[in-house]
């Protein structure tokens, strides 16, 4: 401060106020918490102002748990980062860890587009390799979620990674100008990454999150909801979605693992539902999860295997080839004493907004099949799904709401028949079942056989017997 | 939180510095220098020099830089050890430049830096100036303000 004597006044005024601006006060806890519960939020705001009681004492039940973030200036880069190792631990597919060091270095390009040479970002990059090998190997040990939270809690680790996927987010908008210059009032897109994505300290904003989704999350299927707990009217946190929707038809896995950041101005956490954190049974490599998820995957034999998480992928009717080429695996699945799905084997699925029709299950579960297919097609294979209920008991009992309209549409003095449960009939060559074949009529298959174990005596019909198709084109037009 | 980056890849300071190093030999400039202390790799002396066409033309200055043990996380200390007339320098070589402050980013390097400076020698920020009189010479009368500049300025043999 030898210098100081010949500084101005105003200057050293300057220079103060220069100081106070940049002062932040000395943040403490981890950079990122452990998981508690989100009631803790509600405790929290227990006091505050009545918006803000309204809206946290309706979050823990939707949004079971949270994880702080230190508010370091960093948080939001952080948490994103940190919920994206995560959400691929969360999916225990080792493999995905290779193909995510794979994926990333062929964006490189971009970087090197953008004017940085490999050098100056590879020792942030590598530190990303290093923590993706790191969980795949702790993926084995079951001890991933503990490895992360240790590497994350390492400034140096944390800020690395951070630094490389700001400089992909950087890279990402400077190549992709057009998406992003609308938004940035003025700035030229290469002045707004410098000046707002690159700093050191210089906290996530909307339009880097929308980037770094793109970049990071999107590709490889993931959504990030961000909630805004703010004082704006209204009873419930505003969620505004980013990265991959229900509509981007990606060969990846569905329902979308989400990421959730609740924001409260000036700072991120980490949000949970409930079911993001379902301990996963981690899958072997030999078997990964894609290789059922698959799109050339076809419904030759799906084992009726208890610890098949998703009683989705065994309805025949999701899959493009159409329920008659399930047949030949029936006898397979054949269990004479069905046991009810829990309603929780679906819960995945109101993850994301419910689409509107009672169908919604399927494409939500399904995406990659049931996209192909239009939406009315989708109708039709659904229902001759559940139309197969005697045949597939565990099956079409996870689904049993849809019958109770069909029953109640059809009144008159018939009890239900096979001749009624089939709208989808009418649809085309690939619902031509064998239910009207001699041999399925003679087989255990029909409810009409003794054998069958929902053994219903049918009875004499007229109406069903000559107008079956025209009573189910009625039906399905009525849904 | 030093002790924790220095446990890390670029975390090591004194690595990082010597892959600059490295770098900047491999591919010398002839505009920049840069090079550490003979004791301390922290410690480097730098010069630039000044763009044609300006004030600072055929000028050579000399620069100190330091470096926290969390270089690159945080910015260098640069400060101009040649005096210099300039409306964003302050007679003590302080430096008002915003990526050596808020604005710096991980993925500057020490080439960076000093190819920032330069073209801060031929493009003042007017608008927050250190040196008020600077600047309002730069914009009304450059023959008086290139004037300050040569009586202000030392070769390096006069330092």
């Amino acid at each position: 401060m030898s210098g100081s004597a010949y500084i101005p006044t105003d200057e050293e005024l300057a220079n103060l106020q220069q100081l106070s601006r940049e002062y932040e006060p000395e943040v403490t806890g981890p950079l990122v918490g452990e998981r508690q519960s989100s009631t803790a939020i509600t405790t929290e705001y227990a006091n505050a102002d009545p918006v803000y009681r309204v809206k946290t004492a309706a979050l823990p039940s939707k949004y079971s748990h949270f994880r702080t973030c230190r508010g370091d200036g960093n948080c939001g880069w952080r948490a994103i980062a940190f919920t994206y190792f995560e959400t691929l631990i969360r999916l225990g597919d080792i493999n995905k860890f290779q193909d995510e060091k794979t994926r990333l270095q062929s964006m490189n390009n971009l970087i090197s587009s953008i004017g940085y040479s490999e050098d100056i970002y590879e020792g942030f990059q590598e530190e990303c390799w290093d923590l993706l090998v790191a969980l795949a190997n702790a993926i084995g040990n079951g001890n991933a979620a503990q490895v992360l939270l240790e590497n994350f809690n390492d400034m140096g680790v944390s800020m690395n990674i951070i630094t490389y996927f700001k400089l992909l987010t950087s890279a990402w908008m400077q190549t992709h100008s057009a998406d992003y210059m609308n938004f940035l009032l003025g700035q030229t897109v290469k002045s707004y990454c410098t000046q707002t994505i690159d700093p050191v300290n210089s906290e996530i904003d909307n339009i880097g999150i929308a980037a770094l989704s793109e970049a990071l999350l999107k590709p490889i299927g993931f959504a990030l909801d961000v909630l805004y707990l703010d004082r704006s009217p209204g009873e419930e946190i505003n969620v505004i979605h980013f990265g991959a929707t229900e509509n981007d038809a990606l060969s990846l896995p569905y329902p979308r693992p989400t990421l959730r950041l609740l924001y409260r101005p000036g700072h991120y956490d980490i949000l949970y539902k409930a079911e993001d954190i379902e301990v996963q049974q981690p899958i072997p490599s030999q078997a990964p999860l894609h290789v059922a998820l698959a799109a050339g995957y076809t419904d030759d034999f799906v084992p009726m295997d208890s610890s098949m998480s998703d009683v989705m992928t065994m309805i025949p009717g999701l899959y493009p080839t159409g329920l008659g080429q399930r047949w030949p695996s029936a006898p397979y699945d054949y269990d004479p004493i069905p046991t009810p799905q829990p309603q929780p084997q679906v819960a995945p699925v109101p993850t994301y907004a419910p689409p509107p029709t009672a169908v919604a299950p399927v494409p939500t579960s399904h995406q990659e099949y049931a996209t192909p297919v239009p939406s009315s097609h989708v109708n039709h294979q659904h229902h001759s799904t559940h139309h197969g209920i005697q045949l597939q008991p565990p099956v079409s009992l996870s689904l049993n709401h849809p019958p109770p309209p069909l029953t109640i549409e059809r009144g008159g003095p018939f009890r239900p028949s096979m001749y009624e449960l089939e709208p989808g009939f009418h649809s085309g060559q690939q619902h031509t079942l064998p239910f009207q074949t001699s041999i399925f009529r003679n087989s255990h298959y029909n409810t009409a056989h003794f054998l069958n174990p929902d053994f219903q005596p049918e009875e004499w019909s007229p109406d069903a017997e000559y107008s079956t198709s025209s009573r189910s084109r009625h039906k399905s037009s009525s849904q | 939180m030093a002790s924790n980056l220095s446990n890390t890849r670029t975390g090591n300071v004194a690595q990082r510095l010597q892959k600059e190093l490295m770098d900047m030999m491999l591919s010398p400039s002839t505009t920049l220098t840069a090079f550490p202390d003979d004791e301390n790799l922290t410690l480097w002396t730098a010069t630039i020099e000044g763009p044609t066409e300006t004030p600072y033309a055929g000028l050579t200055f000399k620069l100190s830089m330091e470096f926290a043990p969390t270089y690159p996380m945080t910015p260098p200390v640069v400060l101009f050890k040649t005096p210099i007339y300039h409306p964003n320098i302050d007679f003590s070589g302080r430096i008002c430049l915003d990526i050596l402050k808020d604005k710096w980013s991980a993925i500057y390097n020490i080439s960076s830096v000093l190819l920032s400076l330069q073209s801060l020698l031929g493009e003042p920020n007017n608008s927050s100036p250190l040196n008020a009189e600077a600047a309002d010479l730069w914009d009304k009368d450059k023959e008086e303000f290139q004037r300050k500049v040569l009586a202000r300025h030392k070769t390096p043999e006069e330092l």
